[in-house]
């Protein structure tokens, strides 16, 4: 898979298990927000799978942060259900994931 | 001189009484010291739910537990602890509280206490009596319980966003592979999400048992997490798509 494609499944995979993330923690008052905090840990494993099949400089790395927070502020806005704090914590996820990721 | 009654129920007052061979001993206008030695305790099952001599004592044991902590309203033992003889995983725990969740401090004391796998999780008073109307899939967990406490599921409410909550990840499974596992707790997800918008809301064995009549024999493959081929998840994903849009069609 070319470089360009894996970043664009990157973007998905991380744009996806951060809005979990963030629905469990502005939703944190559901039974079922551990769940999505659960099913954002497996989401997560993944993108960990995809970032590793690549060596990536620090060029990529400021392109992956910037595509994902455009992404992932687009995919918190179709959920309307998600609490608006989502927005407040979108960074601060962003930030985590990456370093998680190796990726910052 | 002592002897050990139970509490019994007066027309105004509860009351103990003196036995009769004790009635010279104990007299009218004696002083006495009434010491609590053993609480009481019913235990109220919801749906079917048959309990072992093990499991009813450690229930009652923990709710007994549990009982030194104020802040707990009720709290309810569910899942694979009940529903399965031997292959459960965890022992799950819902503790309904007054306010504030507090699972993190109880679940460290009742592993310290019991030694055992615990899955805890609180919920506020008000939450839960919210979510027993409107969240499928905690009445779907209720349906089949033991609590400390008198309960009964309350009428339902179809609440659009909560719905729409719990299908997000359904829905990205769409377009994410992941473990076959996560695509076998999901399917069961929309299957109880069906039943309760189709007012069909039963017991857990039957969402198994239509599992195994939609997909056949990879419900046990993903149930069991085994490997699944491309062709399979597509199947599966179909399974997913249909769900989906019967769904949306009712909310």
């Amino acid at each position: 898979m070319s470089k360009e494609k894996t970043i664009d499944e990157l973007i998905n995979i991380l744009a996806v298990a951060l809005r979990h993330k963030i629905g469990s923690i502005v939703n944190s008052n559901e039974i079922y927000a551990q769940k999505y905090s659960k099913d954002a840990e497996v989401l997560l494993k993944e993108a960990r799978k995809t970032a590793s099949s690549i060596n990536w400089n620090s060029y990529d790395k400021t392109r992956i942060k910037k595509k994902l927070k455009i992404k992932l502020e687009e995919e918190l806005r179709k959920k309307e259900f998600l609490d608006s704090r989502k927005f407040e914590i979108m960074d601060e996820e962003i930030g985590k994931a990456l370093k998680e990721l190796e990726l910052v | 001189m002592e002897f050990v009654h139970k509490v019994s129920k007066g027309s105004r007052f509860n009351q103990i009484y003196v036995p009769k061979e004790m009635e010279l001993v104990f007299e009218v206008g004696d002083l006495v010291e009434v010491k609590l030695l053993k609480k009481s305790m019913s235990l109220f099952l919801t749906g079917e739910v048959e309990l072992s001599e093990f499991k009813e004592n450690l229930i009652r044991d923990v709710f007994s537990f549990l009982g030194k902590f104020k802040e707990v309203k009720c709290a309810f033992f569910f899942g694979s602890f009940l529903t399965k003889k031997i292959e459960y995983n965890d022992i799950d725990l819902l503790i309904v509280t007054e306010k504030k969740s507090f699972d993190k401090i109880v679940y460290k004391e009742i592993i310290d206490k019991f030694n055992l796998k615990f899955h805890v999780i609180s919920i506020p008073e008000e939450k839960f009596l919210e979510l027993g109307e409107i969240c499928p899939l905690t009445r779907s967990m209720l349906s089949q319980s033991v609590s400390n406490k008198k309960f009964k599921i309350p009428k339902k409410r179809i609440d659009k966003e909560h719905i729409e909550f719990l299908l997000m990840m359904p829905e990205d499974l769409m377009k994410i592979k992941t473990n076959s596992r996560v695509f076998y707790d999901n399917i069961r997800r929309l299957m109880v999400i069906e039943r309760f918008l189709d007012y069909k809301e039963e017991s857990q064995e039957d969402a198994e048992k239509e599992m195994t009549k939609s997909l056949g024999r990879i419900s046990e493959k993903i149930k069991n997490n085994k490997e699944i081929s491309e062709k399979e998840v597509e199947d599966i994903r179909k399974v997913i798509k249909n769900k989906l849009n019967r769904i949306r069609k009712k909310i």
